[in-house]
């Protein structure tokens, strides 16, 4: 019997072209554009707690967007979507160096649990 | 394995490394017996330890008083099979061997009781042992048992510390008997157990007792029986003190640290008054917990706040060596199972149990009524079973358990808000909610309980196994509680111990460290996500994906998580992705740019799976979309990463699946918790339900009964012990003994064939062994079966060694059945006797004669007629049917009678005239065996006309020995447990008598309780025979040379021919080109009686210097005439 997963057709790369009529010269996935319009904003944020101004033209802001996606999507596969690698960037980024202090994590601890040994 | 002590218990002593032994040496009498308390044995893992020790050498090593002679210097004499277990030194390989052959007072041989009755040997001949600690004091009502009957003072003393036997690292310390004996436990054999013993081992001068001991103990125990009862009264009486009341009842888990603090503060009362504290544990951080998300088990149910899970147990299904049509047939019953449950979430978990070593040695024991007794200064029957155990373990062996969890149902906000509130008062989820669960759970019994995964709901106990094992991800697991009872632990007991199971994890790191604060034992464990699949072709080509990690010899865990969705959902799913994939298609055309080929190749797979999903089958359309994960564990985190890097390997190579190894790891490792959420979304596998059934994580591959001697394990797709017992197919499943060996030369045939008669003589089994070219000879050379062994060299035997007439025994009418029915059934045996006597001297005759006069018609006819006129009896001998020629009207007669008379000139020849020596084969020898050594086969390719004298004497007298090695089990009982092994038996075929003599064996084994053993280098010879109906056993060693034999053999084995096993044949034993050694295993393809079909590794290292003695490799003989003793021949032969 010849198996295999359907994994294929969630694999299909699905790119942004540009608006009707105008061919963008890259072509990016969606989720990327996605990305982008929402890390704009962040940064715009951020520059408005240091300074409390809004600029008409975020340029900074759009370059570093522009940075942190492509830096993101670097790691970004069908298998691995763009949300795990943010939580796992938030929590574990990539280090070659094995950290010298490990820190403990709560114990899980199951003696609470309450045991009938018969259901009803 | 484990550490036992907690940190801190023993207060200011510290823990050297036989920690146990140190506190009895300076003991009053009566404090030992709280060292010895079993509930110092509880902490977790120790009870694995297993260590089972036969009975009766522990009475040798309980004297009871004299604590005070030992002293520390003198603990290096202990010699107990047990100390190095723990990492203690072993004194040494040389035991102190006092108890010469000389104080044996049994007869040398074991008379051997029935097999069938041993109720008298052994009152509970099932697992669960007999000494338990109720059982020990009443052993005066067993008076008959000599292993009981001796019940010493000692043993009676020891009465609530019958763990301690099997605890030896406890019990020799505490113990100085064998210091004292200056005898190992093995070398208490029947000697010790004589009684007489105990009075006059109890010397008043402690001080130098050893020396007075090793004097006195032969003395003693030659001393007569009479003297025994009497004069261990006193001693008994003196004992009750000790066995007092109270202390029995304890229950073994409430008291891990107490008693052994007790002792130890009052052994340092006298010396230093101020009392030692123990040392505290500071933990520096704040020690948080987090409770599971799971809030109550009932029954096979657990519930967490928000949903409820039925959890099923998977049994384990055969894979290996089946017919494909078979293996389809199981994987698409999975599936349907799996499209059943469309909609659900399920949790699919693999974990393992060590193999239950302790519980196998106790079986085993348990069905050796009486094993050959110790010969002094040998491995005794209890160290036999030890380093069985001792292998095992170090092997690693471990079982799967799987289980199965349905995520059915979301509890209503009521529902949780109820039990919240319950909970105050105790009570937990309401009746009326799991009153209705329990109805809708009955579905899932309907669909899981089928064919395919025949799933059973778990028991409370299981969930709770399942759920320490998940938080204790990869570690050893708990021990049995006690080695003495069942072992169980109580309710909850196991959840409390995730207490003790703490989590660390570096930020970034790539494993999570596991340790328990109570055992310190530390476990780093590394969670890997299966990522990209390739399409796999499971029966046919590739393993079960999620049974393939078996391959590797460690322990591993699997979770798998999954959503099975059914046709409604995974089709919406799926045509929104082929919209979008439509639309991006589009996209590319308006821009006016060439689409790239795979979005058109990936639409058109989606529409035929589209198709698949809206015309099929529910099992065609259901999908099951999840994450698989499998734990790798380790005692280091370099070792741990080392494990992951060889499975990622391995998955990568043969299933081309390539195994992420994420970061992450401590939300990984937590998902593996039943209940817990799952850690992220990354690498969800989506397939259809039949490649989720034909991951098949419950496969494995058992084979051989679980009573038996450990000869090896399984080396196909997982490890597994392998245990044979012989007579398990008469006495159990009532089925013939007749076992086949089928190999080329050099396959291991004679070596397994060797090693299972040594084996089996160990348990008492009287063993006949027919080995034509000599080397199994060596066998009886072995220190520990010399005495009970003897050699039976035919080529320099009397006269009518093989007359052919006695060579087939007169049935008894005693073992028959009383009454008409009976006697005519024992005259049918006689007469069956009588032909096959005739019919026995009529092929001998022929073969006797040179084959061209065998070829003439009339040769047959004279020698009917002659063999007519000679009555059939046993007393008849070749000698009349010569003279019945030569009485004969007829020339050809006479003539005939001349050739006969020719021959017999011959010195071989002189072997099949005359009349048997008396005595040849008595029926006391544990192990016979008979060779015939310098006798040269003849190559049965060549015709026989060209074969030499001395070739052509060879067949008759092979087709005779094989006779007498089977007479020997006629002397007997009949249900005594008889064990033949016989070589070189593909010269029995093409002969009337060979065939009837395999039949026979076969029908007469269940009757008889006899194991034959037949090998051969042909399978044909069986299958020619016409006997494969009666084999319970098969094992086909390598066949390379020749496809028409491997195919043979496989048919031999009932595997399908053809399929491409034959390649799995040439490749057993394969040898490494690139390496110079000697390959040190053989490997077999065995099918047991069940039918269960297996690639077995042999392997009997664990007995001492046995592979030694089975070398038949010239140069190891060549060695060993130099080394190992040279059996002289002449004093073994009868």
């Amino acid at each position: 019997m010849r198996l295999r997963t359907d994994d294929d057709i969630y694999r299909a790369r699905l790119v942004y072209l540009g608006p009707p009529g105008y061919t963008l010269p890259v072509h990016l996935p969606y989720a990327q554009y996605g990305l982008f319009i929402l890390l704009v904003p962040l940064y715009m944020f951020i520059h408005w707690l240091f300074t409390f101004t809004v600029e008409l033209f975020p340029a900074w802001e759009i370059a570093l967007a522009i940075v942190t996606t492509s830096f993101i999507f670097r790691h970004v596969d069908p298998d691995r979507p763009a949300r795990v690698v943010i939580r796992t960037a938030l929590t574990d980024w990539r280090r070659t160096r094995e950290p010298a202090v490990e820190q403990r994590d709560p114990r899980l601890v199951g003696s609470r649990i309450r045991i009938r040994e018969e259901l009803a | 394995m484990s550490r036992s002590s907690t940190p801190g218990s023993p207060a200011g002593r510290p823990g050297a490394p036989a920690g146990h032994r140190a506190q009895s040496f300076d003991y009053a009498e009566g404090d030992d017996e709280v060292a010895l308390d079993p509930a110092l044995v509880t902490s977790p893992g120790h009870g694995a330890v297993g260590v089972f020790q036969a009975p009766r050498p522990v009475s040798r090593r309980t004297p009871p008083a004299e604590p005070t002679a030992v002293t520390a210097g003198e603990n290096a004499d202990i010699d107990s099979p047990f100390l190095d277990l723990f990492g203690g030194a072993r004194p040494g390989a040389a035991r102190a061997v006092t108890a010469g052959p000389a104080t044996r007072e049994q007869p040398a041989i074991p008379q051997q009781p029935p097999a069938a009755a041993p109720t008298p040997a052994r009152p509970a001949p099932e697992l669960e042992p007999p000494w338990t600690p109720d059982d020990r004091p009443t052993s005066a009502r067993r008076p008959v048992e000599p292993r009981w009957a001796d019940a010493h003072p000692g043993s009676e003393s020891r009465v609530p510390h019958q763990a301690g036997d099997r605890l030896p690292p406890l019990h020799p310390a505490n113990d100085p008997a064998p210091t004292a004996g200056g005898a190992s436990a093995s070398t208490a054999g029947p000697a010790t157990r004589a009684p007489g013993t105990r009075p006059v081992e109890r010397p008043p001068a402690p001080a130098d007792r050893p020396a007075v001991d090793r004097a006195a103990a032969p003395a003693a125990r030659t001393a007569p029986a009479a003297r025994t009862a009497p004069a261990a009264r006193p001693t008994l009486e003196g004992a009750p003190h000790r066995t007092a009341a109270p202390e029995r009842p304890r229950e073994a888990g409430k008291e891990v640290a107490a008693p052994r603090q007790r002792t130890a503060s009052r052994q340092d009362r006298p010396v230093r008054p101020t009392r030692v504290r123990a040392p505290k544990i500071k933990f520096g951080d704040r020690d948080p917990s987090v409770e599971l998300a799971i809030t109550e088990i009932a029954g096979h149910l657990t519930f967490t706040p928000n949903t409820v899970t039925a959890w099923y147990w998977l049994p384990e299904v055969r894979w290996a060596f089946r017919p494909d049509a078979e293996r389809e047939a199981l994987l698409s019953a999975i599936s349907e199972q799996y499209a059943g449950l469309a909609g659900f979430r399920l949790h699919l978990r693999r974990t393992t149990r060590p193999f239950p070593a302790d519980e196998w040695a106790r079986t085993i024991d348990a069905h050796t009524a009486s094993p050959l007794p110790d010969v002094p200064g040998t491995a005794g029957w209890a160290d036999h079973l030890v380093a069985a155990q001792r292998h095992l373990m170090a092997v690693n062996h471990a079982e799967g358990q799987t289980y199965l969890g349905v995520t059915f149902a979301r509890r209503s906000l009521g529902d949780s808000l109820t039990e919240r509130l319950l909970r105050t008062f105790g009570r937990g989820t309401a009746d009326g909610e799991r009153r209705k669960l329990g109805r809708t759970v009955e579905q899932f019994d309907e669909v899981l309980g089928a064919f395919g995964m025949r799933g059973r709901r778990v028991t409370a106990q299981e969930l709770e196994w399942l759920l320490y094992r998940s938080v204790a991800l990869c570690m050893a697991p708990p021990g049995t509680l006690s080695p003495v009872t069942d072992g169980r632990w109580e309710r909850g007991d196991l959840l409390a111990l995730t207490e003790q199971v703490e989590r660390y994890r570096t930020p970034y790191g790539s494993t999570v460290k596991l340790v328990n604060r109570m055992t310190g034992e530390e476990r780093h464990v590394a969670v890997l996500a299966v990522g990209r699949m390739e399409p796999l072709e499971i029966p046919e080509r590739h393993e079960p994906w999620l049974h393939f990690h078996e391959r590797l010899p460690w322990p591993m865990e699997i979770s798998t998580r999954v959503d099975i969705l059914g046709s409604g959902d995974s089709f919406r799913n799926l045509e929104h992705r082929l919209r979008m994939i439509r639309s991006q298609q589009l996209d590319y055309a308006e821009h006016g740019i060439d689409a790239p080929p795979e979005l058109e190749r990936l639409a058109k797979r989606a529409l035929v799976i589209g198709d698949e999903m809206t015309t099929g089958l529910p099992v065609d359309s259901a999908r099951a979309h999840g994450w698989h994960r499998i734990a790798v564990g380790g005692r280091t985190r370099e070792e741990c990463m080392e494990r992951a890097r060889r499975l990622i390997q391995l998955y990568s190579r043969e299933l081309r699946i390539s195994l992420q190894h994420p970061k992450n790891q401590d939300w990984l490792a937590r998902e593996f918790i039943p209940g817990e959420p799952i850690a992220n979304t990354g690498y969800v596998r989506r397939m259809p339900v039949p490649l989720l059934a034909a991951a098949l994580p419950q496969a494995a591959s058992n084979v051989g009964d679980r009573r038996g001697d450990l000869i090896g394990r399984t080396a196909g797709t997982c490890r597994r012990p392998v245990f044979l017992d012989l007579h398990f197919p008469m006495e159990v499943r009532e089925r013939s003994g007749l076992a086949v060996f089928v190999a080329e030369p050099g396959g291991g045939k004679s070596t397994l064939l060797g090693a299972l008669g040594y084996l089996a003589a160990r348990r008492g089994v009287q063993v006949t062994l027919l080995d034509p070219s000599g080397p199994l000879a060596r066998l009886c050379a072995m220190p520990e079966l010399r005495p009970y062994s003897r050699v039976l060299n035919l080529t320099g035997s009397e006269h009518g060694t093989l007359a052919p007439y006695s060579l087939i025994p007169t049935p008894l009418r005693s073992e028959f059945g009383v009454g008409a029915a009976g006697d005519r059934e024992f005259e049918i045996a006689v007469s069956n006797a009588r032909a096959e006597r005739r019919m026995l001297v009529q092929d001998i005759c022929m073969m006797l004669v040179p084959p061209q006069v065998a070829r003439e018609a009339s040769t047959a006819t004279l020698f009917r007629h002659a063999v007519r006129q000679v009555p059939a009896e046993e007393t008849s001998t070749l000698d009349d049917v010569v003279s019945c020629l030569g009485r004969l009207d007829d020339d050809a007669g006479k003539e005939l009678a001349n050739l006969l008379l020719d021959t017999a000139e011959m010195p071989l020849a002189m072997l099949f005239f005359g009349r048997p020596p008396e005595g040849l084969l008595g029926a006391d020898a544990a192990l016979t065996v008979i060779t015939m050594a310098g006798l040269r086969l003849p190559d049965l390719k060549i015709e026989r006309e060209y074969w030499s004298a001395e070739e052509a004497l060879a067949l008759p007298m092979l087709h005779t020995a094989h006779r007498l090695a089977v007479r020997r089990c006629y002397g007997g009982s009949m249900s005594s447990r008889k064990l033949v092994g016989l070589d070189e038996a593909h010269f029995m075929e093409g002969w009337r008598s060979g065939r009837s003599f395999l039949v026979r064996l076969a029908r007469d084994s269940r009757k008889w309780n006899l194991a034959a053993l037949v090998a051969s280098q042909n399978p044909r010879d069986i299958l020619g025979l016409d006997v494969q109906n009666l084999v319970s056993t098969v094992f086909v060693g390598r066949i390379a040379e020749d496809a028409e034999i491997a195919s043979e053999a496989l048919r031999l084995l009932r595997v399908p021919v053809d399929d491409g096993y034959e390649a799995t044949l040439a490749s057993l034993s394969a040898a490494d080109t690139s390496s110079a050694n000697r390959l040190g295993f053989r490997e077999f393809v065995m099918r047991d009686v069940d039918g269960r079909v297996q690639k077995v590794r042999v392997d009997v290292s664990y007995v001492d210097g046995l592979l030694d003695h089975l070398d038949t490799t010239p140069a190891a003989i060549a060695a060993a005439a130099g080394v190992l003793p040279s059996i002289p021949l002449p004093d073994l032969e009868a």
